[in-house]
């Protein structure tokens, strides 16, 4: 209860935060929430009570309050708590507990992301943006948007011979600078991403290869427990930092790339998540020393030039990279190693996409609104596509670009990197492989 | 509250107790109460839908902005509604041409500078939560910031209100026309939400500084870091801000995520910042970096990049936020002292923390003596509590007895409530509640707030005003010659015939308050008319008031730049004074010569530098006066910050004797500018010049003034630069291309220029006043002609063109095309009228400004 008591309640967390500026009540805001927090434990608010329960629910969890925050009130922990209290007292909605009890469950996790794949790649998936948004039909149509969001990026409508004015010459074979040693890297295959973006999997090892990275194999890994820790399930959470601690141990890679925000921040969580367990906290700790945005692994490199891409981007950083771990620079030195790409800033860029793990599925009103400013914000860029280094995020993003309209199509910087490499020769062709 | 929630919405109306509960306090959560309800309105009609039907219910109605107000002045009790405003968000309208913006209250301070950026604007009163305040907020607070030293506070920038009153009226106040007399703008700026709520607001926009130097400068001692504040101001620099932290301070936002590179080990820094044109700017850095070196400094740094100078202001902006980390809780406190008391009363502050065991971090705006100690306790223990407000109160004690008071910018609320009567007599707390009553007949307003409880005020008896009431004048020669202290003489050449069995109209001189107090006593009780002797009412007055009597110079420390003088004194005997010190009272108008300080108070001039350093108004920091029915009060402080209490002194500057006869006033003085150079340009018609003027108005470096006046002849175009040479000649060289025919005018003659292009407005009887948007200034003056072809003037004015304010001369007998008193209607109109007669019940004073009917007319 300590860290709630650093906050002063001076409030410049407010605007920070995306369901207050929405919504207007101070309930909605990080400040709020704290206070409820801080009533619960000082005895004067059940947290059975719907204050409680509505407004800590109702959090994306985006964490845009913490760089906002002058004392240094962590936030992201205080709120997993929070939904831990929240859940003990009150039964998760179904939608919440259906997530959870698919992802924490490969067998249930490879059923459902299988059907959707098939779903996606059938074309039927893009096709709900003819359904009607209301009713359970809203649910529904969100999330089959979002599915469709998964579908590869095409860079062919990206022109690979630059024009002269906007020519930015590469020096794809100039060998990297700080390259001394090839640390040997696994990539957390996580769950989404193993199913529906697996292309960006191997994109990922394959650019960590040509950035003298060497790429391992860490079998018996899964699914990270961000999504059981946002939504209060703590234990389960932990049950999965320990599945994965084990795993990556017996292959005992240097480094960890991932490629998901989300991910990389809740392993880098594991040691205040099993702080608690002697048996497990330095080994978790180690873990999570050991775990990186595969951003932050490219950006020690460099990383090196590749072939032209010629367009423009918009960034949209996702906010477990920039305000949970302070990533801000990274993804951006990766996307200015390749020549011929325009990088575009959207009005307030940092603020949240609402998709924040599946709260754009479990919030569809309250995300929906925020969603939809994110795309007409980003529309307003007239970039040819979006790049954002998190599934949950192109996912969600691309259901509202596709709702305004846009032709705009959602692109992770690993992608875009690796098309790079690819039409300067410096990584092998993959295709989408069926999942092993 | 089923009928709220039908009209404004589900989500707008907040029942539930639980969901309340983060309504229980704003940034100072040392208070906590839980309101009733909340209500989150979308507009100004939601908001005065919710106002009439709460008010209509008897339900007291708080308003609430951003809630990191550190007075608890946005904390509603369990019978009373907060109507928060953060659903209104929009910016209604961003005027670049103009230099004027209108928002919805909810519209965050630094929000509107974002949007004003782009063109080269920004919103100037910068208050440290101004990432996260609302302008609503700001007006409720009269907010200050660190940038308030060189800029002034958020009543200067705001032009224009619309207000929800009591029972849900909403009303226009200000706007296009600026700020008429009386100005009501100016007295519902820091009315803390008790008058009503402001749902949408005007405000002036002021060019971004092209360039700054910021210095951080170390010190070993505390006291150090304030001596040199004060020779820092001494010495005739003008700092845009001049900040102090201490050692705690520094601490903590260093441990913080906005680590500024402040020094650990100095026991305080200052933060001082220059801005202007970038060729101007080192020979001021230089300069108060060496007196700086003189008191002791242990290391002085400035930013390099534009990265440093935010990564500084970061660390001074969060410091409070910071705070988190030195203690579970945190009082802020706020007080100002005369600058010059800064060393000693910090002195102090730390004494005070030892006596009752606390820690004291101080972080304040140390060039406006703006101090604000913060004290860290855990609120658990009832003990360190109690030890807290004791401490607090001990250390606005010492404030006060310093000759300042107790709050600067933060607002009273509830937390400075009780201190209130240590800055303010029964008398004065008497006028707050009754001007309080004006604007909030049933007190349904933020009550509990401000002003504290006392006795109800007495019902006065009063008359309407009646301009054919008969008076009993048989006595009045004999009763004036029995009041103690007051120089009768037989009378003037206003004699128009007088009252029966008077064959002269008297004159009067007072030589002290007391004697006009007890003259105004009497007036009321019979019936007299009083008017001082420069009111156009003087004419049909039965007793003319002179102030001469009350001449000279109560206080003047240069160190303070303030300057306390009676009403009376000649502003040519105060600027002499001033002169003297390399200081001077920026007001540069027609008929200063001559003048008295109260004349200047009472007509509320505008004047030529009114741009730069504000108008008259502006440069009020207090005043005494004697009401109509004879009782002194003694408003405002001689302090430059101070929002303790509604801000009466703007109601009274201008007013025209309406409320009383002044009979002491504080001002703020600036440093003397080193250069003062004087451009002319003429032409046969002022049509030819006003674009021009409107142009150099615009530049992102405008001139100090810039000035068209014309006759029927001959039309000419004055500009006037003031500042260091460097910042002269710089003004100058992007001047110069725009009027190449200009004639520099020769040392010294600047002011002669400026006269003769006035005379022939001047020449006229009297005037009709025009204002509009500044970037509008051909529109201005085609109506001011038309106006004038209209009524046969005789074709002469004065326009200033950075203010979008023109004066027409009328010919004689000719009226004014409005006058500036009719302009208020409805709920206004009932405030104009209550205003008037809290201050002078029996009417015995001249209307002025305040409409009805003029005697004798």
């Amino acid at each position: 209860m300590g860290s709630l008591e650093a906050c002063v309640h001076c409030g410049f967390c407010l605007p920070a935060c995306p369901t207050y500026t929405r919504l207007g009540d101070e309930a909605d805001s990080p400040r709020g929430r704290l206070y409820l927090m801080r009533a619960v434990a000082e005895g004067r608010l059940d947290p059975a009570a719907d204050a409680f329960q509505v407004h800590i629910d109702r959090c994306l969890g985006c964490r845009a309050c913490e760089p906002a925050c002058p004392s240094g009130v962590p936030y992201g922990a205080l709120l997993e708590q929070a939904r831990e209290q929240a859940a003990r007292h009150r039964t998760p909605p179904p939608v919440t507990r259906l997530f959870v009890s698919i992802l924490g469950t490969p067998g249930r996790s490879r059923l459902l992301w299988s059907l959707g794949r098939a779903v996606r790649d059938l074309g039927l998936a893009g096709l709900a943006v003819r359904l009607p948004a209301w009713g359970p039909l809203a649910f529904l149509r969100r999330g089959l948007l979002m599915l469709a969001g998964s579908a590869p990026w095409r860079p062919e409508r990206m022109d690979s011979a630059p024009a002269p004015s906007s020519l930015r010459r590469g020096s794809p074979h100039e060998a990297t600078p700080g390259a001394t040693r090839a640390d040997t890297v696994a990539v957390l295959e996580g769950c989404v991403q193993r199913h529906l973006f697996e292309r960006v999997n191997r994109a990922t090892e394959a650019i960590l290869t040509a950035n003298d990275y060497e790429v391992i194999q860490a079998p018996g890994q899964g699914c990270c427990g961000a999504i059981h820790a946002h939504a209060g399930d703590l234990e389960g959470a932990r049950r999965l930092a320990r599945a994965n601690i084990a795993a990556f141990e017996a292959s005992s890679p240097d480094r960890i790339a991932v490629n998901a925000a989300g991910c990389s921040a809740a392993l880098r969580e594991y040691g205040s998540w099993l702080a608690g367990e002697p048996l497990w906290r330095e080994r978790a700790a180690a873990l999570a020393a050991r775990s990186h945005d595969i951003s932050v692994l490219l950006a020690e490199r460099g990383p090196r030039s590749g072939g032209a891409v010629v367009g423009s981007v918009a960034y949209h950083p996702p906010c477990h990279l920039v305000h949970a771990q302070g990533v801000a620079e990274a993804p951006l030195r990766v996307l200015a190693a390749i020549p011929g790409l325009e990088v575009r800033s959207a009005r307030r860029a940092t603020e949240c996409c609402g998709g924040a793990g599946i709260y754009g599925v479990t919030h569809p009103e309250l995300g929906g609104r925020i969603g939809v400013d994110k795309a007409r914000e980003l529309v307003d860029t007239e970039a040819d596509c979006v790049a954002t280094g998190n599934p949950g995020c192109m996912m969600h993003i691309s259901a509202f670009l596709r709702d305004e309209g846009s032709a705009m199509q959602m692109v992770h910087p690993v992608e875009l990197l690796y098309e790079s490499y690819r039409r300067a020769g410096l990584v092998p062709a993959i295709g989408e492989k069926t999942v092993r | 509250m089923r009928e709220l929630r039908r009209r404004l919405g589900d989500g707008a109306v907040i029942t539930d107790p639980d969901a309340r509960l983060v309504y229980e306090s704003d940034g100072l959560p040392y208070h906590r109460r839980r309101p009733a309800a909340v209500v989150l309105p979308l507009d100004t009609d939601q908001a005065a839908f919710a106002v009439a039907r709460l008010h209509g219910a008897g339900i007291p109605v708080v308003p609430r902005g951003g809630g990191t107000g550190l007075s608890g002045g946005a904390l509603a009790g369990p019978d009373a509604v907060v109507l928060g405003t953060a659903r209104m968000r929009r910016i209604l309208a961003l005027e670049p041409a103009h230099r004027a913006a209108r928002v919805e209250a909810g519209v965050l301070n630094a929000d509107l500078s974002t949007a004003a950026a782009p063109f080269g604007l920004h919103y100037a009163p910068d208050p440290s939560s101004q990432t996260a305040c609302t302008l609503g907020g700001n007006v409720a607070e009269n907010s200050g910031g660190p940038h308030c030293l060189k800029y002034g506070v958020t009543s200067r920038y705001i032009t224009g209100l619309t207000v929800v009153g009591a029972h849900g009226e909403v009303q226009e106040l200000g706007g296009v026309e600026g700020r008429p007399a009386p100005d009501l703008v100016g007295v519902f700026v820091g009315s803390e939400g008790c008058f009503g709520i402001a749902t949408e607001i005007e405000v002036r926009l002021v060019p971004i500084p092209e360039a700054f130097r910021t210095l951080l400068v170390a010190f070993a001692r505390l006291e150090d870091a304030g001596a040199a504040v004060t020779a820092i101001m001494a010495r005739g620099l003008l700092p845009a801000a001049l900040e102090i932290l201490d050692h705690a301070t520094i601490t903590a936002v260093e441990d913080s995520i906005f680590a500024a590179g402040y020094p650990r080990d100095a026991a305080a820094v200052l933060v001082i910042e220059f801005d202007g044109p970038d060729t101007a700017l080192d020979d001021d850095a230089e300069h108060a970096e060496r007196i700086c070196s003189e008191w002791g400094a242990t290391e002085i740094r400035r930013a390099r990049t534009a990265e440093d100078r935010a990564q500084l202001w970061k660390g001074r902006k969060k410091a409070f936020g910071a705070m988190g980390r030195l203690g579970a809780d945190l009082v802020v406190q706020d007080a100002t002292v005369p600058r010059s008391r800064l060393p000693s009363v910090l002195v102090r502050i730390g004494e005070i923390a030892a006596e009752h065991d606390l820690r004291v971090a101080n972080v304040f705006h140390a060039g406006d003596g703006n101090l604000h100690p913060n004290i860290l306790f855990d609120r658990r223990s009832a003990e360190q509590t109690e030890r807290v407000a004791l401490a607090s109160r001990a250390i606005m004690v010492a404030c006060v007895e310093a000759g300042g008071t107790i709050t600067g910018e933060h607002g009273v609320g509830i937390d400075k409530r009780d201190y209130m009567s240590l800055v303010h007599g029964p008398a004065e707390l008497d006028m707050l509640r009754r001007v309080q009553r004006v604007f909030d007949p049933s007190g349904l307003w933020n009550p509990g707030k401000v002003v504290p409880d006392g006795p109800e005020p007495r019902p006065l008896p009063h008359l309407p005003p009646d301009p054919g009431r008969q008076r009993d004048l048989s006595r009045l020669a004999h009763r004036l010659e029995a009041i103690a202290g007051l120089d009768t003489q037989g009378g003037g050449d206003l004699d128009r015939g007088g009252a029966p069995g008077e064959g002269r109209r008297p004159w009067v001189t007072p030589r002290h308050a007391d004697a006009v107090a007890e003259l105004l006593r009497q007036a009321s009780s019979e019936g007299w008319r009083v008017a001082p002797v420069g009111s156009t009412e003087a004419a049909t007055a039965d007793v003319v008031l002179r102030t001469e009597g009350l001449a000279g110079i109560a206080e003047y420390e240069p160190a303070d730049l303030t300057l306390t003088a009676g009403a009376g004194t000649p502003i040519a005997d105060l600027a002499a004074a001033a002169e003297g010190a390399g200081q001077w009272f920026p007001v540069d108008a027609p008929g200063l010569e001559g003048a008295t300080l109260g004349g200047v108070v009472a007509r509320g001039v505008e004047g030529a530098l009114a741009g730069t350093y504000g108008a008259v108004r502006d440069l009020v920091l207090g005043l005494t006066l004697v009401t109509g029915d004879g009782r002194p009060l003694r408003l405002g402080g001689r302090v430059v910050k101070n929002v303790a209490g509604f801000d009466l002194v703007r109601l009274v500057v201008g007013s025209r004797g309406a409320l009383g006869v002044l009979t002491e006033v504080t001002i703020r003085l600036f440093p003397r500018p080193a250069v003062d150079r004087s451009w002319t340009l003429s032409a046969e018609r002022p049509e030819r010049l006003v674009g021009l003027a409107q142009r150099i108005a615009g530049l992102a470096l405008p001139p100090a003034s810039v000035e068209v006046g014309w006759g029927p002849l001959e039309a000419t175009l004055a500009i006037r630069l003031l500042g260091s040479s460097s910042a002269v000649a710089e003004g100058w060289r992007r001047i110069a291309p725009l009027v190449p025919d200009a004639r520099e005018c020769a040392p010294g003659e600047g002011s002669a220029a400026r006269a003769r292009l006035r005379a022939p407005s001047l020449a006229a009887e009297s005037h009709t006043r025009w204002s509009g948007p500044a970037g509008g200034l051909d529109a201005l003056l085609a109506r001011a002609r038309a106006y004038g072809a209209e009524v046969g003037a005789d074709s002469a004015g004065w326009l200033l063109a950075d203010r979008g304010v023109a004066w027409i001369g009328l010919p004689t007998g000719a009226r004014p095309s409005r006058s500036e008193s009719s302009t208020h209607d409805g709920a206004a109109a009932r405030w104009v009228r209550g205003l008037k007669q809290a201050f002078d019940p029996m009417g015995v004073l001249p209307q002025g400004p305040f409409g009805g009917a003029a005697w004798g007319d």
